[in-house]
């Protein structure tokens, strides 16, 4: 199925190869290196690539492009997924997905890459089990493990997948038990000129960190199911009892997993949090053009907004930008014609703004496209959907676990045209 | 990375390697195990290595075992006899109590791609294949699979096979799909792994044990059975039901696939199916991951082509984002076109006018084009739009507008009044060749409405010297033609100028032969050079029937979730249409022949009797006549409804949308009214006279009569003709009473 993975920074470097099968020649790459020069930015590089005798599809994430050959017919969301799965394995694994951090940890590397994959078939890839096979390094274990010399592979077979519930494995105890909870929302948005929503809706996932002994059986209610449009959750979860009582009732996976995924797409739900006035123009003579940008809370529903950043794409014809900012601290990169705006926590008594002048590449003709804003921002202890955990149950064991429900508002793709 | 200084590297861990004070110091012998691996990685060869490395897996520490089998696994095609040595370290590994080192060691021995591997490894995976532990078997089974890919041409192993379908009834979930990898494999050649009714109720049985990769793979495995009876295969629907709402996309998409195959029959199902499974696939259009998102987008334009209403309400989802990336953003246009209606036009254009002034030219392109795909329908709204784009003067968009333009007179004839008012109004002309070509085609074409069209071609003919495009300069040859058709005395000069050049000067073989054809062409006469190059224009029918149809599922279902519509491969008919649209001239002529505007028409009277008609090259009024006169009447019938009260042009649409032409006809209420038709079928040539209120004619006062000629005969087409004629005629009296 998947015959070769390659790994491939974004300078065109190919740091690290590993084949399932019969070795593939470094050779095939050049057909994505082909690609790559034709798509100018390492975003736009297709996904599928075909070639005489292959397939190649890749990812391109944390500046990494994952390349895998296939030989023959497969479905393409299996391999779009399943490398998007390797990627989150190394997050998980060394903390961040990065070409260094994979040079470094080669070894395991390649010790994950070969129980993941067995002659091009997915065998374990649940990070719970790899997790027993392999042991993630941390400082102190490394410290140990040069002290002592031992290594970090389990010396056990993992037992979880010869329980009954094939996500959890048997025995597990804990001394303090606990279940947590994160309702992590992101509001996908686009306004435009005047600030009417042209486009917005609400991607959600409910994360869980559970840490609880033995066998639970756990029930989850919400305040107002019937907000969420579209779900999908973990396969631990009893999808008969939600569709006719719209709870959800599972036994957990020990440890962090996601529970559910959701979708609001109705746009009366969608409150924007905030609201932005710009006037952004270029003049006809003189090269210069003139940038001023507020922002304002809108339906914050009476939390502050935090961690706000507006990122600006700016023409190409713009050199620099000279202004003042009354809250935050702006840059400029003359390189990439990004325009950042770290404005920070937004005080609604006092509203931060952005005003100045541009100047342009003389002689050139004033630009067509309007620049668009990006908006990035961070609203704690707020869904901004309204859903609100009601209450967690516990079936099956005896003690009391610790629960907690932590919510979240962030901006997904949050665009405001000019 | 030290490719030259390999040797010394080499000779350094080689010294490090057998040196004992490091073989007894555990941490520094792995240390430097660990730097061979690395150098071998970045693609230094330390295959001289081999015996120390084969010395060093001797070992209880599961990682340099790990890392000293990985190295083995690279270099032993490499060293076939030195990797032998290691075999036996090996296969005492694999009666090792711990299963994790059995099952390692197993592995690996399989991964040797060397010759006469077979013999060493055979025995241990038998064994393994009935090991207590489920993760020996695992690897074991797919041992099977590598032991086969060493000797591909030897014969199957029956009993190996016979053991692997045994252990589909295994408990351990994963065995079981590995079992099925492998024999599949294994039994290429005899077309995979069989699928009869027990194992695929087993596997249906075992599917919510699976992982999501399992569940997917299964999905497709199961596209081989075919259920005996309805009954069954509505339990098996039923019980893959809630995969159709899986989280992973992947499982969704396979399930998705799976019914539609199984169901082909029951198209209510297949609709309820698609229905269901549009929510993940819009989550999927949604996903944080651009690759799949692209994915999803590519799985929603094959649905869309079977159920374009599914999506209607969503049209939102597809607008696109500034900073996505543009094989996303084509996708997304190109759904967005489809998704078009009266709600949401005006929305989706405004949107899409967003986009036509996109940094990325090819982008803006497209978006122009997509404008002028919503134009055959919504022509007013989108002529506003696109004209606008012109007062901007960006070289491609201006170059893009009018190529849509192009494409859009082509397609949808009543749009060619506005058009050619706004390109005469058009001050600055295209730069790159297919927008000077198109731009030439439309000044050709309808240079009798463009005022300004010979002084915009003049310039064009002066410039002729620096113009670089062969292609342009064809174009610019038969429209220059064109022009002195119709506006003969503000041509004429310009193209005996232009003619000349090309005859005498001109390098290119096809440019003079072009010229030459036109000039000789003209010496034959005025009216004969009309005949060739001014044929029939488009036809006003051809937009109804280029428009979207509802094609049955079973036209793409078979590549449904594989590769070739995400490599695009695929191509549906709309996109080859456009392509097709892009070389116009080439387009013109091929849409004239007579076979490429067959219809097949099955008339409401006799179902079974299907004749086909066809346009067919025009004929001209005095061949009609002399053939008219010449031919006896084979066919008359009293049709016993009057002649439809409809306008002319309306009578004459309709009959060419059902390939009938028209010659000519009495006016208005002139009595007797008459009207002279013809029409093509299979290889013969049908002409026809409609006559009401003639007092010669019996019958004929109230109603019309159908005089039929043909050459050659053929009473089959005639009927057919006939009753193809009755309901046109009878639908257009319902509609004008």
């Amino acid at each position: 199925m998947i015959h070769s993975l390659f790994l491939i920074n974004n300078a065109g470097d190919l740091f690290l190869e590993k084949h399932w099968k019969s070795v593939i020649s470094r050779s095939v790459c050049d057909y994505f290196f082909e690609a790559r020069e034709k798509a100018v930015e390492p975003d736009n590089v297709p996904p599928v690539i075909r070639t005489p005798h292959h397939y190649l599809i890749n990812i391109y994430r944390e500046k990494i492009f994952f390349v895998s050959v296939i030989q023959t017919e497969v479905p393409p969301l299996f391999v779009i997924e399943f490398l998007h799965r390797v990627a989150e394995t190394f997050q998980d694994y060394f903390g961040e997905c990065s070409e260094s951090t994979i040079k470094d940890n080669v070894v395991i590397v390649y010790e994950l890459l070969e129980e993941m994959l067995d002659n091009g078939f997915p065998l374990a890839t649940e990070s719970n089990i790899l997790k027993e096979l392999i042991r993630p390094p941390t400082i102190l274990r490394s410290m140990v493990n040069t002290i002592t010399g031992s290594s970090n592979v389990g010396e056990t077979l993992p037992t979880g997948q010869l329980s009954t519930i094939p996500w959890r494995r048997a025995g597990v105890k804990y001394t303090n038990n606990e279940a947590y909870f994160d309702v992590v929302e992101e509001i996908d948005a686009i306004l435009d000129k005047s600030g009417t929503t042209v486009f917005a809706e609400i991607q959600g996932v409910i994360d869980a960190c559970v840490k609880l002994s033995g066998m639970p059986d756990l029930t989850l209610s919400f305040m107002n199911p019937r907000l969420l449009d579209d779900v999908s959750f973990h396969p631990c979860v009893r999808y008969k009892r939600w569709e006719s009582e719209r709870v959800i009732s599972f036994v957990p996976p020990d440890g962090n997993f996601q529970l559910m995924s959701y979708h609001i797409s109705a746009q009366n739900l969608v409150a924007i949090p905030v609201y932005v006035k710009q006037n952004i123009s270029f003049f006809e003579t003189g090269s210069s053009g003139r940038l001023d940008i507020t922002v304002g809370p809108k339906q914050t529903m009476g939390k502050t907004v935090e961690g706000l950043v507006v990122t600006v794409h700016m023409p190409k014809v713009v050199l620099s930008a000279n202004l003042n900012a009354t809250q935050g601290t702006y840059n400029y990169d003359p390189v990439t014609k990004i325009l950042v705006w770290d404005i920070g926590k937004l005080n609604p008594q006092k509203l931060p703004n952005l005003k100045g002048s541009l100047s342009l590449q003389s002689g050139a003709p004033k630009p067509e496209e309007n620049p668009s804003l990006n908006i990035d921002l961070k609203i704690q202890q707020l869904a901004i959907s309204g859903l609100k955990v009601n209450r967690l149950d516990m079936y099956g064991e005896k003690y009391k676990p610790f629960k907690g429900v932590k919510y979240v508002t962030k901006a997904g793709k949050f665009q405001v045209r000019t | 990375m030290p490719y030259l200084g390999s040797e010394e590297v080499v000779k350094e861990l080689r010294r490090a390697l057998s040196n004992p004070n490091v073989q007894a110091d555990r941490l520094r012998y792995k240390n430097y195990i660990t730097k061979v691996i690395r150098y071998m990685t970045q693609g230094l060869d330390v295959s001289a290595l081999f015996m120390d490395m084969v010395k060093a897996s001797a070992t209880v520490d599961i990682v340099q075992k790990k890392l000293v089998y990985l190295y083995m696994c690279t270099y032993a095609s490499d060293k076939p006899d030195l990797a032998l040595l290691a075999i036996n370290t090996l296969r005492k590994d694999c009666a090792d109590p711990n299963p994790m080192v059995r099952g390692l060691a197993l592995r690996n021995m399989c991964n040797f791609r060397m010759p006469g591997m077979t013999e060493y490894i055979e025995q241990p995976i038998v064994a393994g294949l009935r090991d207590k532990a489920s993760y020996v078997r695992r690897v074991a089974v797919l041992g099977c699979a590598k032991m086969h890919s060493l000797q591909p041409n030897t014969e199957i192993d029956g009993t190996i096979v016979n053991e692997l379908y045994a252990l589909l009834r295994d408990p351990d979930p994963v065995v079981v799909v590995n079992c099925l990898r492998a024999l599949e494999e294994i039994l290429k050649d005899e077309g995979g792994v069989v699928i009869n009714k027990p194992i695929a109720h087993h596997l249906l049985n075992r599917m919510k044990d699976l992982d999501s990769w399992a569940q997917s793979e299964v999905l497709t495995f199961l596209l081989r059975y075919r259920p005996r009876s309805d009954d069954e295969l509505f339990d098996i629907l039923s019980l893959l039901d809630a995969f159709l709402l899986s989280s992973h996309a992947h499982v969704a998409v396979a399930t998705l696939r799976l019914f539609l195959h199984l169901a082909s029959a029951h198209p209510t199902v297949q609709a309820d199916a698609l229905l269901r499974t549009s929510a993940p696939l819009l989550a999927t259009c949604g996903a944080a991951s651009r690759e799949l998102r692209f994915a999803g987008l590519c799985h929603v334009q094959q649905v869309m082509r079977s159920q374009p209403g599914l999506f209607g309400t969503h049209y939102k989802r597809f607008f696109c984002g500034y900073s996505e990336p543009s094989y996303i953003k084509f996708r997304k246009m190109e759904i967005l076109v489809e998704l078009v209606n009266d709600e949401n036009v005006a929305l989706v254009l405004e949107e899409l006018r967003s986009y036509c002034t996109d940094v990325s030219p090819e982008l803006a392109q497209a978006a122009i084009a997509a404008i002028g795909r919503i134009a055959r329908t919504y022509s007013e709204k989108c002529l506003d739009i696109l004209t606008g784009l012109l007062g901007l003067k960006q070289d491609h968009i201006t170059s893009a507008v009018i190529q849509t333009f192009r494409d859009l007179v082509w397609f949808c004839p009543q749009s060619t009044a506005a058009v050619c008012q706004t390109v005469g109004a058009c001050v600055d002309s295209p730069q790159d060749s297919e927008g000077k070509q198109a731009l030439l085609w439309l000044l050709g074409e309808h240079g009798d409405q463009i005022s300004s069209a010979p002084y915009v071609m003049e310039g064009y003919i002066d410039g002729l010297k620096t113009e670089l495009s062969s292609a342009v300069k064809m174009e610019l040859l038969t429209a220059a033609v064109k022009m002195f058709l119709c506006r003969p005395a503000e041509t004429q000069d310009m193209l005996g100028r232009l003619l000349h050049y090309c005859i005498e000067e001109e390098s290119d073989v096809c440019v003079r032969d072009r010229a030459l054809l036109y000039y000789r062409l003209l010496q034959r006469g005025v009216e004969e050079t009309r005949k060739v190059v001014t044929g029939p224009k488009s036809d006003p029918s051809m937009s109804v029937l280029t428009g979207r149809q509802e094609e049955p599922i079973s036209e793409w279902d078979s590549t449904f979730n594989t590769l070739g519509p995400l490599a695009g491969c695929d191509l549906c008919p709309q996109t080859a249409a456009t392509s097709a649209a892009d070389q116009p001239s080439c387009r013109a002529e091929n849409e004239l022949l007579p076979e490429s505007t067959d219809v097949t028409l099955s008339s409401p009277d006799d179902a079974e009797e299907e004749i086909s008609l066809s346009l067919g090259p025009p004929l001209s009024h005095e061949t009609f006549e002399k053939m008219w006169l010449d031919l006896e009447t084979l066919h008359r019938q009293t049709l016993g409804f009057p002649r439809p009260r409809a306008a002319p042009d309306t009578l004459q649409a309709a009959l060419q949308l059902v390939k009938i032409q028209t010659l000519a006809f009495t006016p208005g209420d002139t009595v007797p009214w008459k009207a002279y038709i013809y029409t093509r079928s299979t290889e013969t040539l049908i002409l026809a006279e409609l006559l009401q209120g003639d007092q010669q004619a019996p019958g004929s006062d109230e109603s019309l009569v159908v005089s039929v000629k043909q050459q050659p005969v053929n009473q089959h087409a005639i009927r057919g003709f006939v009753s193809v004629l009755k309901s046109v005629l009878q639908t257009l009296n319902v509609d004008t009473l």
